[in-house]
């Protein structure tokens, strides 16, 4: 019972991760029809970023604690927001009148270019997190250990999802991206200025994902230029697992991959965990591909 | 289509301009120069440069200097077969690499067909000795030797269930299953056998599943990185049972990776370190090497690279000529005892090291890897 | 359309005829590969230029016929040149299998299948699955292919067995393109619900430039394991997929002047540029996103047809 339970939060921590990303997938899906392959990448230069401004601006002192790592963060998601939006300017913004398959060919050849740009500044070996920014006790749930790291890594997940939900649900920016996601013409005839609004989209999108790097990086303490390509395609499943286009459907589908995927490696098999992942990709595509809160529709006024 | 002949005729014309060979003796280093062991390769490239050095100053061999030819195989069989061909007809008469069983095994019949020596320095697969190739040799133990001494050590220390964890390498793999099947005959139980994924982050999964089936030794056959990351999720669920490494763990990186609370303890084979070897002539090259670059060999595999040269020029001075045939006659005949960087070298017949070199380390407090009596 | 026996034609086999006789064994082996590569494009030409459909998992059906020619050779000791359509056929066996359920997915959803495909055929290929796999080791010790007793094993002795393939493929598969399949698939490529419209059967004629361009590549795998003598499941990779997809649209999509190109600059140039071998991958980056902004049918666009006025009214 003890494994089932530290399987069970541990694939939710993992699937927290996967989650912050796909929202990232998500969004760019939602209102430019896109699939962001160099998303996976924006996440891996959040977990670079990180590193660097902790070690060469030797900020280490300065940046431990929660209130240390609260800041680093916001650090992070900065720059890579600033990253992300170059990418739309350059790589998609002239594609946008053109043939699907350019924009997912430029999209892939923006991932190949940033994954190689990383490998060229920093090298190709293994780098390290400082370690212990953050206290890492265990916590005792119901009497068993749970690495505080954990905890702390799913709620803050579950922090950002709910405050990026209510910003879209609640503000007027939130809705006219929802507006653009459902219609671009329509919205541009209202009045939105839909270039302003994909910035957002690009802005917010790339920095949860860059959050999810630094995090990423603080929990594992390693961090490699290749990282970004698996957790990528786990979050696009997971996107879609959820629905693509749906916010609550991508934090979902987040969760319940990282959960399926600790599970069936705990009890089916380790070796084939990957292969499961994309199974069941490829299965939801098959048989629901609007996945499980469907694709967004026209809402009924 | 017009440009399509521009640019095949441009490339024709760029190839036909071949190099034409000095007086020298040429001998190939094939390494991982970039990808994800540069840092291996890049070692062998200046260990081998350097001794290649220190003999042209004293005179080269038989009168002629000795030329050393660079070529990356990026740790990647099919780019390690294009750079095998591409040494194989720049003239060299023997290559050591590399460092990779795998990134060896794509190049074998190529250097073989081209009857140049070939002396790996970092590929312990026991297949790549078994397949009668004359001109093959290598200066690194094989994996049953690693797997003997493992059993050995887990004996010694008196355990009684194992858990063996693999990363589904060819490495690493046949690395576990020779001491599964030693450990077998030994009447030592193999309580847990799996493989984990290299390259992923969370193994907390399977360091779990491992604990369900409570064993009091882990050995684990994979790769550095992957080590630290055990030895750091072990230590953060709580879980103090001793692991031990085979000899793909050994890099310093592995404590920082793990931290150095979490890497106390920890035991790893390896053929002897750089800063242990204990041999004249090793202690002279370590130093030369230090000064040269400003710190020891970080990685015992590049010395075993230099053992490969040092032989490989024992052997063209003991037969004054650099016919494969006569070399490779040499190697296995007449070297006895060589006293190498890395301890006495003799090969036998197929090629292989013989000999112990395996060693016991163990991690400190301080992350310094300390070898074992 | 390419019309054999143009001057360029000429020229170029001419050109890849002469070449044993002034390059040395590495060249050789450099067009050896770009040979391979050009069948390899050629083959995904045939799904992803004329059909339109984005598949990036082809390096699968390349994998299946390499192991699928490893397996038969040794463990049951067939030679390797019978071996040769057994591959094909395995192969397409398996893309009708695996594009079965995916035929009606729009774009980029069938795009993500196929990278998921892709991996999990590479995931099973290192898990050994059925044991017959031999695991991340790969296969080892497949024969040379043998003709009339006659031993291929030098670079040279491949090169002409290449590239007379490529020979073949090109002479196929432009028959291919002026032929009812060829233009019934560009027709579905341009707008499939139109094609269904004008009664072509778009799941059926789907399925076979699938099966066919599997195929293709399933004999490119016996003829890549034959000449490595081992494979292993790195060889199979995604990045393998994307290396075949840059081909194709990078050189041109449905043309096969173009895909040929787009092998020599994919894998020939890194050769001739070797020092800057570590930046490669970053500029093959920037090349595609700069060929998609600015050039987007590819360097060489397929050419459109053209019908002479006093055939119009023939049966074609």
């Amino acid at each position: 019972m003890e494994q089932f339970f530290q399987q069970l939060t541990n694939g939710l921590a993992v699937g927290g991760i996967y989650a912050l990303i796909a929202l990232g997938y998500t969004m760019v899906y939602g209102v430019l029809r896109l699939i962001n392959f160099a998303h996976g990448d924006l996440f891996t230069i959040g977990a670079y970023l990180g590193l660097t401004l902790l070690t060469s601006l030797a900020l280490t002192d300065y940046l431990s604690g929660f209130l240390g790592v609260g800041l680093l963060a916001l650090m992070v998601m900065g720059l890579v927001s600033i990253i992300g939006i170059l990418l739309e300017r350059i790589a998609y913004r002239p594609l946008r009148e053109s043939h699907r398959l350019s924009a997912v060919v430029s999209a892939l050849g923006a991932s190949i270019f940033f994954q190689n740009a990383i490998m060229l500044i920093y090298g190709a070996k293994y780098y390290v997190y400082p370690q212990d920014l953050l206290p890492n006790t265990p916590i005792f749930i119901l009497g068993m250990p749970i690495p505080l790291m954990r905890i702390l890594i799913l709620l803050s997940s579950i922090l950002m999802m709910v405050a990026l939900y209510l910003f879209v649900q609640k503000t007027r920016i939130g809705t006219a991206i929802r507006a653009t996601a459902i219609d671009q013409d329509a919205a541009r005839l209202m009045g939105i200025d839909v270039n302003r609004v994909i910035m957002i989209v690009f802005c917010i999108g790339p920095a949860l994902g860059g959050a999810a790097g630094m995090m990423v990086g603080i929990y594992y303490g390693q961090i490699n230029f290749t990282m970004g390509w698996i957790y990528g395609l786990k979050a696009f499943t997971a996107a879609i697992l959820g629905g693509i286009g749906n916010i609550p459907g991508a934090m979902l589908g987040g969760l319940l991959l990282g959960v399926i995927e600790s599970l069936s490696s705990a009890y089916i098999s380790m070796a084939w965990k990957d292969a499961i992942a994309f199974f069941v990709l490829i299965l939801i595509l098959i048989v629901r591909p609007t996945g499980l809160l469907g694709e967004r529709v026209a809402e009924k006024i | 289509m017009k440009r399509l002949l521009y640019l095949v005729t441009g490339l024709f014309f760029v190839l036909v301009t071949g190099s034409q060979a000095a007086d020298t003796v040429k001998i190939g280093l094939m390494g991982p120069l970039t990808g994800a062991w540069a840092g291996e390769g890049q070692e062998m490239k200046q260990v081998v440069g350097l001794l290649a050095e220190e003999l042209n100053q004293q005179g080269g061999v038989n009168g002629k200097k000795v030329e050393i030819l660079n070529e990356d195989d990026a740790g990647d069989p099919r780019q390690a077969s294009l750079a095998a061909n591409r040494l194989a007809t720049q003239g060299i008469i023997a290559v050591i690499g590399t460092y990779g069983s795998a990134i060896t095994e794509a190049t074998q019949n190529i250097y073989d067909e081209a009857g140049v020596i070939q002396v790996a320095n970092g590929s312990t697969a026991i297949r790549l000795s078994e397949k009668g190739l004359a001109n093959f040799f290598r200066t690194c133990p094989r994996d049953d030797e690693q797997g003997k001494v493992a059993t050995a050590t887990i004996r010694q220390l008196g355990h009684k269930k194992v858990a063996i964890i693999h990363d589904s390498t060819s490495y690493a793999k046949g690395l576990a299953e020779e001491t599964q099947a030693n450990l077998k005959n030994e009447n030592i139980p193999v309580v847990f056998f799996e493989a984990l994924t290299p390259g992923e982050r969370d193994y907390n999964t399977i360091l779990t599943k491992m604990k369900a089936a409570d064993p009091d030794f882990v050995f684990f056959t994979g790769y550095y990185p992957e080590a630290g990351l055990l030895l750091r999720q072990k230590k953060e669920m709580g879980w103090g049972v001793p692991f031990m490494g085979g000899d793909a763990v050994n890099n310093p990186e592995l404590v920082k990776i793990a931290g150095t609370a979490a890497a106390e303890g920890f035991l790893f084979l390896t053929p002897p370190l750089p800063k242990d070897l204990d041999t004249p002539a090793a202690r002279s090259f370590v130093a030369s090497f230090e000064k040269k670059f400003g710190n020891a060999p970080k990685s015992i595999y590049p010395v075993l690279a230099g053992d490969g040269f040092r032989v490989i020029i024992e052997a063209i001075k003991g037969t004054d000529s650099t016919d494969p045939a006569k070399i490779s006659a040499y190697l296995k005949q007449s070297l006895k005892d060589f006293p190498g960087l890395t301890g006495t070298i003799s090969f036998n017949d197929k090629g292989d090291r013989v000999g112990e070199v395996y060693r016991v380390y163990k991690v400190d407090s301080q992350g310094a890897f300390i070898l074992q009596p | 359309m390419k019309v054999p026996g143009s001057v360029p034609v000429v020229l170029f086999s001419a050109l890849i005829l002469a070449a044993p006789l002034v390059l040395d064994h590495y060249w050789l082996d450099v067009l050896n590969s770009i040979g391979l590569y050009t069948i390899l494009g050629l083959s995904l030409n045939i799904i992803l230029g004329h059909a339109g459909m984005f598949n990036m998992g082809h390096a699968a059906f390349y994998a299946i016929g390499a192991y699928t020619t490893a397996i038969l050779n040794t463990q049951y000791g067939v030679p390797v040149l019978w071996t040769l359509p057994l591959s094909g056929l395995a192969a397409a066996l398996f893309a009708v299998i695996v594009a079965r359920p995916i035929i009606h997915l729009r774009g980029d959803y069938l795009l993500i299948v196929t990278i998921g495909m892709v991996e999990i055929v590479r995931i099973a290929l290192i898990n050994d699955v059925f044991g017959i796999t031999g695991g991340a080791n790969g296969i080892f010790g497949i024969s040379r292919p043998e003709l009339f007793g006659f031993k291929l094993r030098q670079p040279q002795h491949f090169y002409y067995f290449i590239w007379l393939f490529v020979g073949i493929t090109v002479v196929l598969f432009t028959l291919l393109e002026n032929s009812r399949f060829g233009r019934a698939l560009n027709y579905l490529r341009e707008d499939d619900v139109a094609a269904e419209g004008s009664g072509i059967n778009t799941a059926a004629y789907k399925l076979a430039a699938f099966a066919l361009g599997a195929g293709w590549a399933g004999m490119a795998g016996t003829i890549f394991a034959s000449k490595m003598t081992i494979i292993s499941p790195e060889s199979f990779s995604f990045w393998e997929s994307v290396l075949l997809f840059m081909i194709v649209i990078l050189g041109g999509a449905g043309n096969i002047a173009g895909v040929i190109l787009g092998a020599f600059l994919v894998i020939g140039l890194p050769e001739v540029f070797r020092d800057l071998s570590t930046a490669r991958m970053l500029f093959y980056g920037l090349a595609m996103m700069f060929m998609m902004i600015y050039r987007t049918q590819g360097i060489l666009p397929p050419q459109p047809r053209v019908y002479r006025l006093d055939r119009v009214g023939e049966n074609p």
